[in-house]
């Protein structure tokens, strides 16, 4: 073992415990859903809703209505003439693919602004929205009701930023700053859990918490939901590690995945899949950048 | 690649059609292999197509009458739990069914290859394996039965979000507030009106001046009464411009008279296109129709006499109970076995809310055929059975020659109709006369004493 993984070593085995435990005794503790995006969240789901509500909603939050319309005026979205208004907004990127952003961009700049650590939580947000948007399209292949896909591509590393919140919050690693590999080992070792119990505490819909909990390679046959939320994002969470070039997956090896295998993609379904790549990652850089 | 496989009968996708197929070559000793492009084996029946379609109906229904039994126990039901645990029961239902078809084909011996066939020659197909890998197959005999999937009109720009098909339809997370269906047909009548008693508001949209066209009017005027009932609408001599998601939260339809519809989501059910596109049929020497169908002669041959097509890839009447009757015929057509006598008296079931089913002549056919008709009538609230168990909106018709003394046809709207229909077939097939309905004692309090009924209103009007 080289000296510094041994330090990384040293610094996990004093950590672990300590959040292990806040996880296991503080549902409560885990940061609250920002109004706005728990309101977003409720408006949704209601069948009476009209782009006025979420319009008002927004604006509440000046930041967030700042964000939404440099979005809907970039690029990638095209509009025919400049947006000025958020009604415009909504119209031309649609309830749905704004409800999820309102909801991102205010959980994002909400609780999980942890200081010191700006350009990485970028980066978890980065890959959360490419794999929404990967999602998408995957269930429009297998002819599946594409809506509950976004939402759950979008969520499923949420365990991930709140162990950022956990770790800054608790004593005695409050006020610390910890190295980026250090808490990747904590996310992979805790995020599955923390991201479970956050969906429990923010009561998202039963769908999204089962592709919280299940996304990974090894879980997904244990979801039931016939959403299928949870092997759709793990393809998606795949595809959009290879987008933005945060894993050095081969395109060869990408293909080869049992999930591929078990969506029943074949190699042209793969090959229609991975040709989005640009549009994604424009898509993603539009949005975040 | 390897060297062929070889194979005395290779049939080409599992649904009902490949899979009656299959077996029927299986017991007849031969060396069977089934190809199928999806993981699981029971094609567009088990996965988007009846099973799902009838599981949902079901549901619905049940549903509905214990939401209606709240009135009088006194508890509600989470609104949120009415969509999910639909599709959850819907996905129980379908697995289990899915895990019998394959249970089925092993005990059979059949083997089962996975991926998707295309005609390399007359005997010889490529499959094309997931992992992007190939093998080669022959056999002497070939069944092509790769079915249908929902057509995608120009000029409806299905998302599977918004605007879905008879497919993504199935994935459905919430009920929509309302729901526009295009199409007239069996596939758009069921939905509709399983989503209208639902609570949610639909419309129908169609070039026909009333839905299912093809049944006779007395059923449909009592389907578009009911559906009317739940709040649903038949726009019938429509024509669509333009089909629109506006961006945020309605689909809008523009009719050719300039009239706009809106409505949350949309259905399309607008036919649907066999599925040749991978198979490469020049290869094997045939020609496809200019639907798109592979056509064959009454053995369900094609024009390469060892090769045989069944099911929806032929065309009407695009239904399960006959595509496996088509797989089975045409196999032992293929293997000089006899396949029984043809069937005469195919019935007709649409599991619509209610239900509707039709066997043998209509009373137009009938006066077309034999000159003249003589026409019974039995409705549901007449029957002891019918007020019993509530269901007073049926009606049962009984179609005779001119002299009211033959069975020519029976048609009948109502819960219960594609059951009770089975009766009228085996009258049909058995030639009886309308007296035997009359003479005979029925179970009481039946439905199926509307028979009786309906036969004592023709032996009136014979007797002026
Ligand atoms: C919503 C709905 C409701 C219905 N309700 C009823 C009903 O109540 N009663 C009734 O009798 N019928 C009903 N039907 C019709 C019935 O489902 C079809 O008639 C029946 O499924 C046709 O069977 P099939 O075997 O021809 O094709 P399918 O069931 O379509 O199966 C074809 C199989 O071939 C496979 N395949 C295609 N191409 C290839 C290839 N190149 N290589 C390998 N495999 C391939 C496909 O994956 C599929 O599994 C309904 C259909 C729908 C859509």
């Amino acid at each position: 073992m080289s000296p510094s993984s041994c330090l990384l070593e040293e610094e996990l085995a004093a950590i672990r415990p300590v959040l292990a435990n806040r996880l296991k005794t503080t549902g409560v503790d885990l940061p609250l859903l920002p109004v706005v995006a728990h309101q977003v969240l409720l408006l949704s789901g209601d069948p009476n809703v009209d782009s006025s509500k979420l319009s008002a909603l927004i604006q509440q939050d000046q930041a967030l209505a700042g964000q939404i319309l440099r979005i809907a005026n970039s690029p990638a979205y095209a509009p025919r003439s400049p947006i000025v208004s958020l009604q415009q907004a909504i119209a031309w990127l649609g309830f749905n693919m704004l409800a999820g952003l309102a909801f991102s961009v205010s959980v994002q700049s909400g609780v999980f602004k942890t200081a010191g650590y700006e350009k990485e939580v970028r980066g978890l947000w980065r890959h959360a929205l490419a794999t929404g948007l990967y999602g998408k399209e995957i269930a429009r292949r297998i002819r599946h009701n594409v809506e509950n896909a976004f939402l759950c591509g979008l969520l499923h590393l949420i365990g991930k930023p709140a162990i950022l919140h956990l770790t800054s919050q608790t004593p005695p690693l409050a006020g610390r700053l910890h190295s980026w590999p250090v808490l990747e080992k904590l996310f992979d070792e805790f995020h599955l859990q923390a991201g479970t119990a956050l969906g429990e505490v923010w009561k998202l819909p039963d769908s999204v918490k089962e592709a919280i909990r299940c996304f990974p390679d090894h879980l997904y046959d244990q979801a039931t939901s016939p959403a299928k939320g949870a092997i759709i994002t793990c393809l998606a969470d795949h595809l959009a590690s290879h987008a933005l070039g945060t894993s050095d997956v081969e395109e060869e090896t990408l293909r080869n995945l049992q999930v591929v295998r078990d969506l029943n993609f074949y190699p042209e379904d793969m090959t229609a899949l991975l040709e989005l790549k640009e549009s994604i990652q424009h898509h993603v850089e539009c949005f975040l950048s | 690649m390897t060297s062929p496989h070889m194979f005395d009968l290779l049939v080409i996708g599992s649904g009902p059609a490949g899979q009656k197929a299959a077996i029927q070559g299986a017991k007849a000793g031969k060396r069977v292999g089934l190809i199928e492009q999806t993981r699981e084996v029971g094609g567009a029946c088990v996965y988007q197509g009846t099973i799902p379609s009838k599981t949902l109906r079901e549901s619905a229904l049940q549903m509905v009458r214990f939401l209606r039994a709240t009135d009088v126990f006194e508890f509600r039901m989470r609104d949120d739990v009415r969509i999910s645990s639909l599709m959850t029961r819907l996905d129980r239902v379908v697995r289990a069914h899915g895990e019998f078809m394959k249970e089925q084909l092993t005990r059979n011996g059949i083997q089962h290859l996975h991926g998707r066939a295309k005609f390399l020659s007359d005997r010889e197909i490529d499959i094309q394996h997931l992992d992007g890998t190939h093998t080669n197959v022959s056999a002497s005999l070939i069944v092509i039965a790769t079915g249908s999937r929902p057509r995608v009109p120009d000029h409806v720009p299905i998302d599977h979000e918004h605007i879905l098909d008879s497919d993504s339809i199935l994935s459905l997370v919430y009920l929509p507030k309302s729901l526009t269906v295009l199409g007239g047909g069996v596939i758009a009548s069921e939905y509709a009106s399983i989503f209208a008693l639902l609570g949610v508001q639909v419309i129908m949209v169609d070039s026909a001046d009333r839905p299912l066209k093809f049944l006779d009017q007395d059923l449909t005027d009592q389907f578009c009464q009911a559906f009317e009932e739940s709040g649903g609408q038949y726009r019938g001599l429509q024509k669509i411009r333009q089909v629109q998601w506006d961006g945020f939260s309605k689909v809008t339809t523009t009719l050719d008279n300039g009239q706009i519809l809106e409505s949350e989501k949309m259905l399309v059910a607008l036919g649907r296109v066999a599925n040749i596109e991978y198979l490469n049929v020049p290869a094997a020497g045939l020609t496809p129709t200019s639907r798109g169908l592979i056509s064959v002669n009454e053995h369900c041959q094609t024009v390469m006499p060892h090769i045989y097509a069944v099911g929806d890839v032929i065309g009407p009447p695009s239904l399960a109970s006959c595509s496996m009757e088509q797989g089975r015929r045409a196999v032992c057509h293929a293997l000089g076995l006899s396949p029984g006598s043809a069937p005469e008296h195919i019935p007709m079931g649409i599991y619509s809310i209610p239900e509707m089913s039709s066997v043998g002549l209509s009373e137009q056919e009938a006066i077309a055929k034999h000159g003249g008709a003589m026409v019974g009538r039995a409705r549901f609230h007449e029957i002891a059975r019918g007020q019993i168990s509530g269901m007073t909106n049926g009606l049962l018709k009984m179609v005779a020659d001119a002299q009211g003394k033959q069975l020519l046809g029976v048609h009948i709207v109502g819960e219960g109709a594609t059951e009770l229909i089975h009766i009228g077939q085996m009258g049909l097939l058995h030639r009886i006369q309308i007296d035997s309905f009359v003479e005979n004692i029925f179970n009481f309090p039946t439905l199926a004493e509307t028979y009786r009924v309906a036969a004592l209103d023709i032996a009136k009007q014979r007797r002026g």
